[in-house]
C-alpha cells in the first residue's frame, strides 16, 4: 500500500500490441481534434454556454479507459473526452451534444461534457466535484456485494480533493476494500488556484491514510497511464482494494474557453508543451514505423464528416422541456461499453 | 315604443345600460343616427336626449333610459342600423340607487338574459330602465353592486347563486359579521316554495334587503303600481260561470296531472271559437292574434308573481300542456326562465285554487283583453238532468270560472259566450 | 390481518422486500448489528447478513452517493438517514446527482431514502425536523409521508419498487403510538391522498403525524361535519383529491408540522387558490409550526408544534366565517 511511481516502459510493452498503441494515439487525436473543432464552433456561436477541454492531458483519460473491460463502469469528467470515445460514443453525437442538439447524448438536457451514455456504461457527471467519486464507489460496492469480477473507475481533479466527498469516498472505498480506481488528474490548477493553495499534502500521499494504494504516474504518457490502471484493476479484482492513481499533467488551456489563464507562468506552459502527450505517442509510433499521418488524416476526415452531420441535426423541441423528469416502468441499469484493448479479445460476446 | 334598455355588467362594479335603436312604428325596421347630443364622458340624465334619429316614418330623439355617464358610442352619424341595435351605453351611477319608476308600458318586456354563469362576474341584472324589469328572477348572484350594501360574497356563494338565479342581497347571512355562507345560499336553493298560483304581476321588481319594515317594499309598490295601471287602463268587468268538472277530475286522475292543463286546453279551443278574446289592446290599437301564447301565472311566494308564457299553446295536447306548465313553473321558481318565456302572451290563466277560494276578480295582464281565473274545485250537490229530462241530485265536482275582460275591446255577451264554450268543452272531456 | 405498529409495518416492508428481491439491500448508520437507532431494522442483520444489511461509515453524502452508484448497476438500495435532519449532509448527492440523473442522462436511479422525521419529544433543533419541502422543490425526487401503519408498509413497498429516488418520510412520533391492521405480504399503496374522515362543512388537509392531530381536533367541533384529508404523497401531490375535498367542503385548514414558510401546505394552498377558487367559502387557513428551529424544552416545543387546540380553534373560526 505504499506510494509508488509506476514504470511506464516495462509494464506497457508487456501488455500492449501495436494495434493497441495506435488505438491510443487515435483516441487522443480524436479527442484533441473534436475539442479543437468544438472550440471553433464555440467561437462561431454554435456551442451555447461554456466550453471546457482537456488539451494537453489527453493521455489521462485515454490510458485508463483503455484498460476498462466492457462490464466495468466509468464516471467520466469534463477533460476526459477520450474515455467516451474509447467506450464507443460516436464523434457526431459528441459534437451534437456540445451544440445542444436533439441528437446529442443528453438531447439538450445538459451541456458540454456533462454526459455519459448509459448504454455504454458511462455515468454523466454533475458540476459538484468530486460527487462522482461516491457514485463510482457505490458501483464498486455493488460489484463486491454481488461477488462480481468488475471494477469502477472515476476521474477527478486536484481541486476537488479539498471537498468532503473526496474524503468520504476514499474512506468508504478503503474501509470496504472496494474494487474502484480513482484517477486524480493533477493538472496543476483548479481554475486559477494552484496546488500550493489547494492542499498542504499531495493527495496521493493520503492514499495510505485511507488504506488505499497510491501511485503517481506521468499523466502525459498514455501507455504509462494504461499500465497503471491495468494494474490497479487487477489489484481491485484480486480483492486488494482501491487504488488512487495520481496522473501528473498540465492543463494547457484555460479552465474554460472564457479563461485566458494569465495566472499561469509562461515557463510552466513551455515546459509542459515539450511533454505533450499526443506528440509523445506520435513519436513513439513513428519510431515503430507506423504511418501516423494516415491515422491523423483518417481522424480529421471523421471529424469533418461528423461536424457536417452534427450541424444539420435538429435542436430539441420546446415541448420536450418538461418531459422525463421521472423514470417510468423498470429502471434500466448501465449497459456494457466497448473495450478495444487486445487484452479483452477472445472473452466472448460483449454483453450490452 | 321607447328603447328597451338592456344591461351588461362589466367585471367590477359599473353597470352599463344600452341605448338601442327604437322601433318607431310596427313596420319600421331600421333607423339612421342623425346627430349625437352627447359624447363619451358626458353626463346625461334619464329622459334627456342622447341622439337624434331618422326613420321612414318619423324623425325623433332617443332619450337616455337612465342617468349616468355616456360610456360608449357605438354607431356613428349617418350610420343606418336595424331596430334594437345598441347605439350607445351609459354607465349608471351606482349611487343613483332607485331605478326610475315604471314607464307605463304594460308589455312585459324582459331585458337582460338571465343566463346563469359559473364565474363570479354575472351577466344578468335587473334593468334600471324605463320599463319595469321583467319576469326574470332577481339576478344571478353578483357582488351587490349597489352603493347600499357593501357585502362581499365568496366565490362559491357567487357561483351557487348564479347557477340558481338567486339574488344574494336577500339571502340572510349567518357567517361572521352577517356574511352569507355557502349553507345560507344552499338553504334557499333547497327550499323551493310550493306556492299556489295567485294573481300574477308581469313585473319582476328589484327585491330590497330585509329590514326595510314599516313601508311597503319596493316589490309590493311595483306590483301595486302595475295593478293600478291595469285597472286604470282597461274597463274591467268580470263574468262567472259554473262548470261541472267531474269528467275533468277523472280524466286528470288517469293522466296524473292537475285540472289546469285541461282548462288550458279548453281555453284554447274556446279562443278558436271566439278569437276576439285572444287579442291585445294598446291605447287604441287592437290586435287579434292567430297564435295562442298562453300565460300561466306562477306565484313566487314572497318574491312576487310571474307569468311564463306557453308559446303556440294551440299546438299542444293536454299532456303537452301539462308538461310545459310543469316545466315553466319549476323554472319560474328557480329563476331560470328566458326572456322569451315571459313575453308575448295573448291570454292568461290564473289558478290559485289550492286554498279553497271559489271566486275572484282577476286583473287583466296588460295589454291582453281578458284573463281567466280557475279557483277551487269543490264537491257540491247539484241538480242533474238525465237524457229523459228527469232531475236528480248528484254529487259533482264543481268550479266557478271567472273571466275578467276589457269592456273597451268586447261586450258582456261575447264574454259570456266564451265562458259557455269553455264550459261545454270542459264538461265534455 | 395482523395488527402492528407503524414501526413494525416499516420493518415488515423491509423484511418482505429483502426476502423477495435480491437486488434490495438496506444501508445506514448503526442499522445492522445494532438494529438501528429506533430498532426499525432489528433482526434484519441476523436474517440477511452484512451483504444485505450494511453498517456504513458516518457519511451521509456517501450513503446517498454510493446508493446512486449501486442503483445504476442494478441494485435497489434503501438508505436510512438516522434522523431526517442529517439529510442536509447528503443534500448535494440527493438533489444534484440522484434527482437530476434521469432527466439529464436518461439513467434511472431507483433509490429509497428513509427519513425518520418530526418532533414532539424534546429532540431539539437537529433531531426534530420535517425537511420534505426541500425535496418537493427538487425536480426528480418523489416524496411520500404515511400516517398509518398500513400506509407505512404499502408506501415503502411502492417507494422501493419505484424507479426514481423516493424520500420516505417516516414520522418518529408515530413509530410506536400508531397501530393498525396491516395486510401481510407485499402490497403497494398508491401515491395518492386518502380521506381519513369524510365531511362536508370544512376539510383539514394534513399528512404524517398531523393527520392524527387533525382527527382528534375535529372529532366534535360544535357538531360540524369536518373532513380530514391525509395527503400521503407530497410528490406527486394528489391535486384531484385536494380539489374534490375543497369542492365539497369549501372551507380549508391546512396543517404542517414543518416550518410554515414554503412547507408542503403552502404548495397545497397555492394549488387551491388557483384551481379551487370558485369552491371557496372562506380564506385558506394554515396551521403550521412557525419559522423557528424546533426548541428543546417541552413548553417551548409544545408552543410551536401545531396542537389539537390550535387546529380546533382554527376550524371553529373558519366554520363561523
Amino acid at each position: 500500500m505504499a506510494t509508488e511511481t509506476a514504470e511506464p516502459a516495462v509494464g506497457a510493452a508487456q501488455h500492449l500490441e501495436l494495434e493497441d498503441r495506435i488505438r491510443l494515439l487515435r483516441a487522443m487525436l480524436l479527442m484533441r481534434g473534436i475539442e479543437e473543432r468544438a472550440m471553433s464552433l464555440y467561437r462561431q456561436g454554435k456551442v451555447p454556454g461554456s466550453f471546457y477541454d482537456g488539451y494537453g492531458q489527453e493521455a489521462v483519460s485515454a490510458g485508463p479507459a483503455f484498460a476498462m473491460a466492457p462490464e466495468d463502469r466509468l464516471c467520466i469528467l469534463h477533460r476526459d473526452l477520450a474515455a467516451h470515445l474509447i467506450r464507443g460514443v460516436s464523434t457526431v453525437r459528441i459534437l451534437a451534444q456540445y451544440m445542444g442538439r436533439e441528437t446529442g447524448i443528453t438531447r439538450g438536457r445538459d451541456g458540454n461534457v456533462h454526459f455519459g451514455d448509459p448504454r455504454l456504461g458511462c455515468v454523466g457527471m454533475v458540476s459538484m466535484l468530486p460527487d462522482m467519486m461516491l457514485v463510482a464507489t457505490g458501483m464498486a460496492m455493488a460489484f463486491k456485494l454481488r461477488g462480481e469480477q468488475r471494477c469502477a473507475l472515476t476521474w477527478f481533479g486536484d481541486g476537488s480533493t479539498s471537498r468532503g466527498d473526496f474524503h468520504e469516498a476514499m474512506n468508504w472505498a478503503g474501509v470496504q476494500r472496494l474494487p474502484v480506481v480513482f484517477v486524480l488528474e493533477n493538472n496543476q490548477y483548479a481554475y486559477s488556484t494552484p496546488l500550493d493553495k489547494q492542499f498542504a499534502v499531495d493527495p496521493v500521499q493520503r492514499a495510505a491514510a485511507y488504506g488505499l494504494t497510491g501511485v503517481t504516474v506521468d499523466g502525459n504518457d498514455a501507455e504509462a497511464m494504461f499500465e497503471a490502471t491495468r494494474a490497479a484493476r487487477a489489484r481491485a479484482l484480486a480483492g486488494d482494494g482501491p487504488t488512487l492513481i495520481e496522473a501528473v499533467t498540465m492543463r494547457m488551456h484555460g479552465h474554460a474557453a472564457h479563461d485566458d489563464m494569465k495566472y499561469v507562468p509562461k515557463e510552466q506552459v513551455e515546459l509542459w508543451r515539450k511533454r505533450d502527450p499526443v506528440d509523445r505517442q506520435d513519436s513513439r509510433l513513428r519510431e515503430l514505423g507506423v504511418d501516423v499521418a494516415a491515422v491523423r488524416a483518417a481522424v480529421l476526415a471523421e471529424i469533418d464528416a461528423a461536424t457536417e452531420e452534427a450541424l444539420a441535426a435538429p435542436m430539441p423541441s420546446a415541448g420536450d422541456a418538461t418531459a422525463d423528469v421521472f423514470a417510468t416502468g423498470e429502471a434500466v441499469p448501465l449497459g456494457d461499453g466497448q473495450a478495444p484493448w487486445s487484452g479483452f479479445a477472445g472473452r466472448g460476446e460483449v454483453s450490452s | 315604443m321607447s328603447s328597451s334598455p338592456t344591461e351588461t355588467r362589466a367585471p367590477g362594479a359599473t353597470t352599463l345600460v344600452d341605448v338601442t335603436m327604437p322601433q318607431m312604428g310596427v313596420s319600421v325596421a331600421e333607423g339612421t343616427v342623425v346627430a349625437w347630443a352627447k359624447q363619451v364622458g358626458d353626463r346625461v340624465e334619464a329622459d334627456e336626449t342622447v341622439c337624434e334619429i331618422s326613420t321612414d316614418k318619423i324623425d325623433t330623439e332617443v332619450p337616455a333610459p337612465v342617468s349616468g355617464v355616456v360610456a360608449e358610442i357605438l354607431v356613428g352619424v349617418d350610420a343606418t342600423v336595424e331596430v334594437g341595435v345598441v347605439l350607445a351605453r351609459i354607465a349608471v351611477d351606482s349611487a343613483s340607487g332607485e331605478l326610475p319608476g315604471g314607464g307605463g308600458a304594460a308589455a312585459p318586456t324582459p331585458t337582460a338574459a338571465p343566463t346563469p354563469t359559473a364565474g363570479p362576474a354575472p351577466t344578468a341584472a335587473p334593468t334600471p330602465g324605463a320599463a319595469p324589469p321583467p319576469h326574470v328572477a332577481p339576478v344571478s348572484g353578483a357582488p351587490a353592486v349597489n352603493g347600499a350594501s357593501h357585502r362581499r360574497y365568496s366565490p362559491v356563494v357567487q357561483r351557487i347563486a348564479a347557477e340558481h338565479g338567486i339574488d344574494l342581497s336577500v339571502v340572510p347571512g349567518t357567517g361572521r359579521g352577517g356574511r352569507v355562507r355557502k349553507q345560507d345560499v344552499l338553504a334557499l336553493v333547497e327550499a323551493a316554495p310550493e306556492a299556489p298560483m295567485h294573481i300574477e304581476s308581469p313585473y319582476r321588481p328589484d327585491p330590497v334587503p330585509a329590514g326595510s319594515g314599516g313601508q311597503l317594499s319596493r316589490m309590493r309598490r311595483q306590483i301595486g303600481a302595475h295593478m293600478k295601471r291595469s285597472l286604470e287602463t282597461s274597463a274591467h268587468c268580470t263574468s262567472w260561470i259554473e262548470v261541472d268538472m267531474t269528467r275533468v277530475q277523472s280524466a286528470r286522475a288517469r293522466l296524473g296531472v292537475t285540472a289546469l292543463p285541461f282548462v288550458a286546453s279548453a281555453v284554447i279551443a274556446a279562443l278558436r271559437e271566439h278569437p276576439q278574446l285572444n287579442a291585445s289592446l294598446e291605447g287604441e290599437r287592437y290586435t287579434q292574434h292567430a297564435a295562442v301564447n298562453l300565460g300561466i301565472a306562477v306565484s313566487l311566494g314572497e318574491d312576487g308573481l310571474i307569468v311564463p308564457v306557453i308559446r303556440a299553446a294551440h299546438e299542444l295536447s293536454v299532456e303537452g300542456l301539462a308538461t310545459r306548465i310543469r316545466d315553466l313553473a319549476k323554472r319560474a321558481r328557480t329563476r331560470a326562465l328566458t326572456p322569451d318565456e315571459v313575453r308575448g302572451g295573448t291570454f292568461t290563466i290564473t289558478n290559485p285554487g289550492q286554498y279553497g277560494t271559489i271566486m275572484a276578480t282577476p286583473i287583466i295582464n296588460q295589454p291582453q283583453v281578458a284573463i281567466l281565473d280557475l279557483e277551487a274545485i269543490v264537491k257540491r250537490p247539484v241538480v242533474v238532468t238525465d237524457a229523459d229530462g228527469n232531475d236528480s241530485i248528484a254529487i259533482r265536482a264543481m268550479t266557478i270560472l271567472g273571466l275578467s275582460w276589457d269592456h273597451r275591446a268586447l261586450d258582456g255577451a261575447l264574454a259570456a259566450q266564451f265562458l259557455a264554450s269553455l264550459k261545454r268543452g270542459l264538461e265534455s272531456v | 390481518m395482523p395488527t402492528m405498529t407503524y414501526l413494525q409495518a416499516i420493518s415488515s416492508a423491509l423484511r418482505d422486500e429483502l426476502r423477495a428481491d435480491e437486488r434490495v439491500f438496506v444501508m445506514g448508520e448503526d442499522i445492522g448489528v445494532f438494529g438501528g437507532a429506533f430498532k426499525v431494522t432489528d433482526g434484519l442483520f441476523e436474517e440477511f447478513g452484512p451483504g444485505r444489511v450494511m453498517d456504513t461509515p458516518l457519511a451521509e453524502s456517501a450513503i446517498i452517493g454510493t446508493a446512486v452508484g449501486a442503483a445504476v448497476v442494478g441494485m435497489r438500495p434503501v438508505c436510512e438517514m438516522q434522523f431526517s435532519d442529517f439529510i442536509s449532509c447528503g443534500f448535494d448527492q440527493l438533489v444534484n446527482v440522484a434527482g437530476k440523473m434521469n432527466y439529464r442522462q436518461g439513467l434511472a436511479v431507483p433509490i429509497t431514502v428513509r427519513l425518520p422525521s418530526g418532533g414532539g419529544f424534546s429532540g431539539g433543533p437537529f433531531h426534530s425536523q420535517n425537511p420534505e419541502a426541500w425535496f418537493m422543490h427538487s425536480p426528480g425526487i418523489k416524496v411520500v409521508a404515511p400516517s398509518t401503519a398500513e400506509d407505512a408498509k404499502g408506501l415503502l413497498h411502492t417507494a422501493i419498487h419505484d424507479p426514481n429516488p423516493v424520500c420516505f418520510m417516516e414520522h418518529k412520533h408515530l413509530y410506536r403510538r400508531i397501530k393498525g391492521d396491516v395486510p401481510s405480504g407485499i402490497y403497494e399503496t398508491p401515491m395518492t391522498a386518502r380521506v381519513a374522515r369524510a365531511g362536508s362543512d370544512l376539510v383539514v388537509i394534513a399528512y404524517g403525524a398531523m393527520v392524527h392531530v387533525a382527527l382528534e381536533a375535529t372529532e366534535d367541533v360544535d357538531g360540524a361535519s369536518i373532513e380530514v384529508l391525509d395527503l400521503r404523497s407530497l410528490v406527486p401531490l394528489d391535486s384531484d383529491a385536494i380539489l374534490d375535498s375543497v369542492a365539497r367542503c369549501s372551507k380549508v385548514v391546512i396543517m404542517d408540522e414543518a416550518n410554515a414558510t414554503c412547507a408542503a401546505g403552502a404548495q397545497v394552498a397555492a394549488l387551491i387558490a388557483e384551481h379551487g377558487f370558485e369552491d371557496l367559502d372562506g380564506p385558506v387557513v394554515r396551521v403550521a409550526t412557525p419559522d423557528v428551529p424546533i426548541p428543546f424544552s417541552p413548553p417551548l416545543e409544545q408552543a410551536v408544534l401545531p396542537s389539537v387546540e390550535r387546529v380546533r380553534e382554527a376550524c371553529r373560526e373558519l366554520l363561523a366565517y
